[in-house]
């Protein structure tokens, strides 16, 4: 029954995990955190400011720098009061990209959020309740695809979307994302797990929400390409990473995801695995986040250990040459490099690569923002202010030459979609198509 | 295995796209290795070459100047034909968006703290505003924006002696944000021309100004008219005002440039230069005398990129490339020899705007840009440095700190891409 | 009706002040004369600590139970200048355990209210406390904001018809018959012209009583009044921090001794400080070891002071005094203690009395002694009321709102300018509209700014102490010019941009003491911005060299389609190596190739 998998010490998989599975008091409640001595590194260059894709187009929004160092400067211990505006920062991190100067930006925005969210946001508010829906994507997708074919056409039906809108404050103008017939781990249980067994190469696959019930096609190719190059793939039983969670400052819930998926993986790494995403914000996370804002045994080895999967094989195998070899049939793409995969280097990687492959052109859009990271954009009030912020990026799409979007982000491709009508590819399924 | 090319670029700034547009023009292959966003988003946008000498006045010629430098200047190293291919790779990248290039001689250019200064390269939409061209001049401010008062600029270019009438008004922007909107969010406005009551931006406020002219023949903002689309802002308020509309480049933050940072970019793309960035370099693994590998901190991991050649151009204090303690200045990367007195209080002058020695710290270059020792040898045989990271120049005194950047990196990239590709 | 006794006090720090304020409220009439800003002298550099009197339990208990009661005065008049942040005498492994019972019983002896904390429940209230503490006394003790201290007291005592006048050095005590009659000064002529008095003149003014409240420079005073006041200078230096490391005030519990302190002081934490005797309280050497000590050894309390970013460092000087003949060596040994020196029983001068010693935390109980004396010797009969009556700013402080609301601020803005302003915030904050922040490292809106204004005339220091603007992170490097514009358009270009000069000098010499690290690259930032981006040092309006601009490049590469803008670039072309560019397109890479 379990789909769990931990070929090598079963004992690592906690049984049973259930839907409400509370991490023990290993993690205690101790996100009160001091970040003032962060503000010591800014020195008011302001860059954070004019990369913050929000201030743009958001007259209520006073920017990074302030969310950031200057209100945790002006912070006393004891002082309650984060301003409201923080819950207008969509957790993009650009301004982590920015910062010339190593001010932990988004760990200040995300513990003042966290702290906003506990100390002064109404529990009972719609903004709230919307929030943790959106917050907990992975659970919703978890009860959705129990029965895809059903919630798909539920979720895609007109009256629905009205309502979530007038009741949730979700809006009506995007369609939720389809449900895969077949899960990702269902694919996996169903082929029976690893084909490959190796000592030396081993690889622990988070794939996440996204891959998981929406888009198995992509942790497919993952586990194709890594096996083709000869490593182990296990894909241990995980939880959401928790960057919606952050973005909604539902710190606790977070915490709770984190002890599971730490429990799960860290374990793995003395036996010789690292791990593995598809998505840019689940590796942000588990190597970011994770460490900064959690202290959980083992955290700082996972941080360590995590890679994004494209950036795993440019480090480990001589995957420009074995490029370089390979074709396709002719194709276009335009590429836009998610804001996470941009804080982890990662936005020049799929570009330079697929320019080698034969038959293929590939576009980069323009370094701006997609505009919805995660759920900003799936807010009623926030939906108008996303697609400002996407329609550099519409715009230089709609000028590439291809009309096949690219891009590892889950979220972005839906922005992609939702603003251009492209079909959408992550990097992983052409890299499958040129080397499987 | 490691990442490799035959020339890493370490740095993000003026002085690293440089140094790797002309080492890509040697046919090597090349890789930008940037950290964070570049010192350019907090800089004016313009490109000093020389403006001051010691005491003198600003100079009108750059080249006519270089012979009275210190001894230890970096552009003796490169001599002026090193300036002046710095300043071809750079006119080559950034094309008609920049002026300045038809001339050897400076323009003195209107701050936004009311004074002139002396520039080589001014982008296109500070060209109608040069103090020294003639014109009455009508400065606008707006009232949020604390930065720029346009009628105490006014009042002190009066006082400078331009040769022209210039008066300053503070008008209200049409559109009403709150009062701490960033300035991306006034250049995303008129961007878009958004619609406010009685017209959209643009118009509104060429209406506003209009009502405050009296027979000016230009019309300056602090330098937010517009971002992806400033061209058509400008003119289209130029045209509505009937007379040439300019911008007054501002400190941080700097939207002139961010797009300068960006159109380096697009030169760098446009070039085959790889480009790697968000993570900074922190170590190297050198065998005999060479640099190897260098490792980049991908979040609390090492990666490493390995190339033949490899350029320093981190910045100075300002970019980080160069640190500090209470004992001593260091340039963190690898290591190179950083001189300076030993009591930090000889680092700076008493007066405010002195000589100050931290203006000056750098690494030491050979005649190849090769950081050197405490013994005069190079560090690495295989290690240029450009740009701010490289010592002697008081660039901010002088006004040469783009120049420095240009013709650091112009030498340095050509230097490692010959030597890569022998 | 006769006219009131008038008084003229001396010196314009918290001592003085509260002279004037409470003789005012008396019914007199006063003048106070300084000759900088006030808070110029001691008052401006202490560490801000409203002692509990802890400090001073074991050494000097007079000292020590005056303090207590006057800490709880300031408390209700001076609610907001007080941050009531509670402090630790925190006791190490290698400090002795006998003075750490002697500090527990001197506080109960002096009736300062003392807790024992063990080393878990004083990391508890400090988390950065050192992992090796061994325990703690919890005191009352608080942070004070001298600057607003001082210039509320001055404003009640405008409010009670005083006069005060800054930037007035007193350059002679006027003697007639052998008695003090009034004082002559010489109103400020330095770079900066200031509105208080016509600048370069000279002043005689006369009145019944002088007070020469100058404290380390009472001896000075004392001269030009021909009288010998034996003030011993003892400087210390205080080193401030970029944040707060600490919320509580931290003392090291041991015998006296250098590098002893921590006060979370608004945005910051104040280190300090040391105590050596100097000669001339205006020039004494500021040198980099007495830093050094400060983070090294307060590190042993905090360790992570000893990463964290200084912005600063100043120096004080004491006004120790001590009866002639005692003959203590040691300035830390000289007593805290303050004394009034009625000169005419004491020098056979009738007229004067100066103040010297005691402490900034007994300055109301102090200005009130010598209020009783001034009044006796001027056969006043009134009651002094300055214990009860709330300053300006702190009444009905206890009536804290949600601010950010009100002021269409962003709450970490609004917070902390009512915390600056106190009751007077509703008056201010509204005051201006828009109302944007122009120093934001410490959270200070235009409002704010022009509100201080009023009292500092066209002197930004001045607007700098009592709104805190410049003196975060940056040190004024994004907010000194916005500082200056704000001068506009009361006063012309040129008085800006002298008091602005001003101002960035001021910055400088403290930031100098603070320039590696993080603050290094601060500085060179704020260099390159200055002097790079505004080319503030080669300025053209300042620097005395004429520019032949025509000589410079107008920008005309094609003949007149530089629009207006260059129409006259023919003629005023001065330059021969111009190319005559005429190609349709002016960039330089048509141009250079």
């Amino acid at each position: 029954m379990s789909d769990a998998e931990s070929p090598t010490n079963p004992t690592l998989t906690p049984d049973a995990q259930t839907d409400d599975f509370e991490a023990v008091d290993v993690f205690a409640e101790s996100t009160d955190m001091d970040l003032r001595p962060g503000a010591d590194n800014c020195y008011k260059c302001t860059a954070c400011d004019v990369s913050c894709p929000v201030a743009e187009v958001d007259d209520e929004f006073p920017g990074p720098k302030f969310q950031g160092p200057e209100q945790w400067r002006l912070k006393r211990k004891d002082d309650a009061a984060v301003d409201d505006s923080i819950m207008s920062c969509s957790n993009c991190m650009r301004c982590d990209d920015a910062c010339p100067s190593g001010v932990p930006l988004s760990q200040m925005h995300n513990t003042a959020r966290g702290e906003y969210v506990d100390e002064e946001m109404d529990k009972l508010s719609r903004e709230y309740v919307r929030n943790r829906i959106l917050a907990n994507y992975g659970t919703l997708a978890q009860l959705g695809s129990m029965f895809p074919r059903l919630t798909n056409a539920v979720m895609g039906n007109s009256v629905v979307q009205q309502i979530n809108e007038k009741v949730l404050g979700i809006t009506a103008e995007r369609d939720f994302p389809e449900f895969a017939t077949q899960t990702f781990r269902e694919w996996w249980n169903e082929r029976g797990g690893p084909q490959v067994r190796s000592e030396e190469k081993r690889v622990a696959y988070f794939h996440g929400c996204y891959s998981n019930y929406n888009t198995p096609e992509v942790g497919k190719a993952m586990v194709r390409i890594f096996e083709s190059f000869g490593y182990e793939v296990v894909v241990p039983k995980q939880r959401c990473s928790g960057t919606p969670m952050f973005a909604n400052g539902m710190l606790d819930d977070a915490k709770r995801a984190a002890g599971i998926n730490v429990e799960n993986f860290s374990g793995l790494i003395p036996e010789g695995y690292d791990i593995i995403a598809s998505c840019t914000s689940c590796s942000m996370s588990l190597r970011q986040e994770y460490p900064e804002l959690f202290d959980i045994n083992g955290i700082e080895d996972l941080s360590a250990h995590t890679y994004e999967a494209l950036e795993y094989l440019r480090i480990h195998e001589d995957l420009e040459s074995e490029i370089r070899e390979a074709s396709v049939s002719d194709q276009s793409f335009a590429y836009h490099a998610p804001c996470h995969g941009r804080n982890q280097g990662l936005d020049r990687q799929a570009v330079e690569l697929f320019r080698e492959l034969d038959g293929v052109n590939i576009e980069d859009v323009g370094d701006s923002c997609s505009g919805i990271s995660g759920t900003y954009g799936w807010k009623e009030e926030k939906y108008d202010k996303s697609m400002q912020i996407g329609s550099d990026m519409f715009d230089h799409m709609e000028h590439a030459e291809g009309n096949v979007g690219m891009t590892e982000c889950p979220t972005c491709s839906m922005q992609m979609e939702h603003g251009t009508g492209y079909d959408i590819k992550h990097p992983l399924q052409l890299l499958e198509e040129a080397l499987v | 295995m490691a990442i490799t090319d035959d020339v890493l670029v370490v740095g993000g700034g003026i002085a690293a796209c440089t140094a790797a547009l002309s080492a890509a023009e040697t046919g090597a292959r090349v890789r930008l290795l940037a950290h964070k966003k570049s010192t350019l988003r907090q800089a004016s946008g313009l490109v000093d070459v020389l403006g001051y000498i010691g005491d003198g006045g600003p100079s009108a010629d750059p080249f006519d100047a270089l012979d009275s430098l210190p001894a230890d200047h970096p552009y003796h190293v490169v001599g002026e034909d090193g300036i002046r291919d710095g300043l071809r790779i750079f006119d080559e990248a950034v094309g008609d968006t920049y002026r300045g290039g038809h001339t050897d001689t400076n323009a003195l250019v209107v701050t936004y703290g009311g004074t002139v200064k002396p520039t080589a390269r001014y982008p296109a939409s500070v060209a109608t505003g040069l103090a020294s061209s003639t014109g009455d001049m009508l400065l606008v401010g707006f009232e949020g924006l604390t930065d720029f008062d346009a009628p105490v600029a006014a009042d002190h270019l009066t006082a400078s002696g331009v040769p022209f009438d210039v008066r300053g008004v503070t008008v209200r922007y049409p559109k009403s944000f709150r009062s701490d909107a960033k300035v991306t969010r006034f250049a995303k406005a008129l961007d878009r021309d958004e619609s406010v009551s009685g017209g959209t931006v643009r118009s509104v406020l060429a209406d506003t100004v209009a009502a405050e002219m009296d027979g000016q023949t230009r019309v300056g903002f602090p330098a937010i008219l517009g971002d992806d689309h400033d061209e058509e802002v400008r003119d289209e308020l130029a045209d509505r005002l009937g007379v040439p509309v300019f911008e007054v480049p501002t400190g941080p933050p700097s939207l002139l440039g961010l797009k300068l940072e960006d159109m380096l970019f697009d030169a760098l793309d446009d070039a085959g230069v790889r480009i790697s960035s968000g993570n900074p370099a922190v170590d190297f693994e050198a065998n005999d005398g060479r640099i190897d590998t260098v490792l980049v901190d991908q979040k609390s991991r090492l990666t490493p990129y390995e190339a033949d050649q490899i350029v320093l151009a981190t910045g100075g204090l300002v970019g980080k490339g160069l640190d500090s303690d209470r004992e001593q200045v260091t340039e963190p990367v690898f290591g190179c020899h950083v001189p300076h007195p030993e009591d930090r209080y000889e680092w700076s002058d008493p007066e405010a705007f002195g000589d100050h020695a931290f203006a000056r710290f750098g690494v030491v270059p050979d005649d190849e840009l090769r950081p050197t020792g405490e013994d005069g040898e190079p560090h690495f045989e295989n290690l240029r440095a450009a740009g701010g990271v490289v010592g002697g120049a008081d660039v901010a005194r002088e006004k040469s700190a783009s120049g420095v950047s240009l013709a650091t990196g112009a030498v340095a990239g050509r230097l490692a891409g010959e030597e890569a590709t022998q | 009706m006769n006219k009131s006794p008038s008084v003229l006090v001396i010196g314009g720090g918290s001592t003085g002040t509260g002279i004037a304020r409470d003789l005012a409220m008396r019914g007199l009439d006063v003048t106070l004369v300084e000759k900088g800003n006030l808070t110029h002298g001691t008052t401006g550099r202490m560490h801000g600590l409203l002692h509990s009197g802890g400090r001073y339990a074991v050494s000097d208990q007079p000292s020590a139970r005056e303090c207590i009661v006057e800490n709880r005065v300031l408390r209700r008049i001076a609610g907001h200048c007080v941050e009531m942040t509670g402090g630790l005498f925190v006791q190490r492994p290698e400090d002795s355990d006998e003075y750490f019972e002697k500090k527990l019983e001197g506080c109960r002896e002096c009736g300062i209210p003392a807790e024992v904390l063990s080393a878990e429940e004083a990391r508890e209230v400090e988390p950065y406390l050192a992992k090796d503490i061994k325990r703690a006394i919890k005191v009352p003790d608080g942070a004070i904001d001298p600057f607003r201290l001082c210039v509320a007291n001055a404003a009640s005592a405008v409010e009670h018809g005083a006069r005060i006048e800054t930037h007035s050095e007193v350059t002679d005590v006027l003697v007639e018959d052998g008695e003090v009659v009034g004082v002559e000064v010489t109103h400020q002529t330095g770079s900066g012209p200031y509105v208080h008095g016509e600048p370069g003149t000279v002043e005689e003014i006369y009145a019944d009583y002088v007070v020469n409240a100058t404290g380390a420079w009472a001896g000075q005073v004392g001269d030009l009044a021909g009288v010998d006041v034996e003030v011993r200078p003892s400087k210390g230096v205080m080193t401030i921090m970029n944040t707060r490391q600490v919320d509580t005030v931290v003392n090291r519990c041991r015998p006296k001794g250098d590098a002893d302190i921590i006060v979370p002081h608004e945005t910051t934490c104040i280190l300090g400080t040391t105590d050596e005797e100097v000669e001339d309280p205006e020039d004494y050497p500021e040198e980099g070891w007495e830093v050094d000590l400060m983070i090294d050894t307060l590190s042993e309390l905090v360790p992570m002071l000893k990463e964290a970013r200084t912005i600063r460092s100043f120096w004080g000087v004491r006004p120790l005094y001590e009866p002639p003949g005692t003959g203590t060596e040691d300035p830390t040994d000289i007593t805290r203690e303050f004394f009034l020196l009625d000169h005419e029983s004491r020098d056979d001068l009738p007229g004067m009395t100066s103040i010297v010693g005691g402490k900034l935390t007994t300055y109301r109980m102090m200005a009130e002694k010598i209020s009783d004396h001034v009044c006796e010797k001027l056969g006043v009969d009134s009651e002094c009321r300055t214990a009860d009556v709330p300053l300006p700013g702190s009444e009905d402080f206890s009536v804290l709102r949600d601010y950010m609301d009100d002021f269409n601020l962003r709450s970490p803005i609004g917070r902390r300018s009512v915390q600056r302003l106190g009751s007077r915030a509703d008056e201010v904050l509204t005051s201006v509209d828009p109302n944007p922040v122009v120093c934001e490292c410490e959270a200070v809106t235009r409002a704010e700014i022009r509100d201080s204004l009023e009292t500092a005339g066209t002197d930004l220091n001045s607007v700098r102490i009592q709104t805190r603007a410049s003196m975060g992170n940056c040190q004024g490097a994004i907010c000194c010019h916005r500082m200056a514009n704000e001068l506009a358009p009361e006063y012309d270009e040129e008085t800006v941009r002298a008091s602005l000069d001003d101002l960035y000098q001021e910055r400088w010499k403290g930031e100098r003491h603070a320039m590696w690290g993080e603050q290094l690259s601060q500085t060179a930032l704020k260099h390159m911005l200055h002097v790079t981006t505004m080319n503030r040092d080669g300025d053209p309006a300042t620097v005395d060299k004429d520019i032949d601009f025509a000589a410079f490049d107008d920008g005309s590469s094609e003949g007149g389609d530089a629009a207006g803008a260059s129409s006259d670039s023919a003629v005023a072309d001065g330059g021969q190596k111009r190319r005559a560019a005429d190609d349709e397109h002016e960039g330089g890479a048509d141009g250079d190739n």
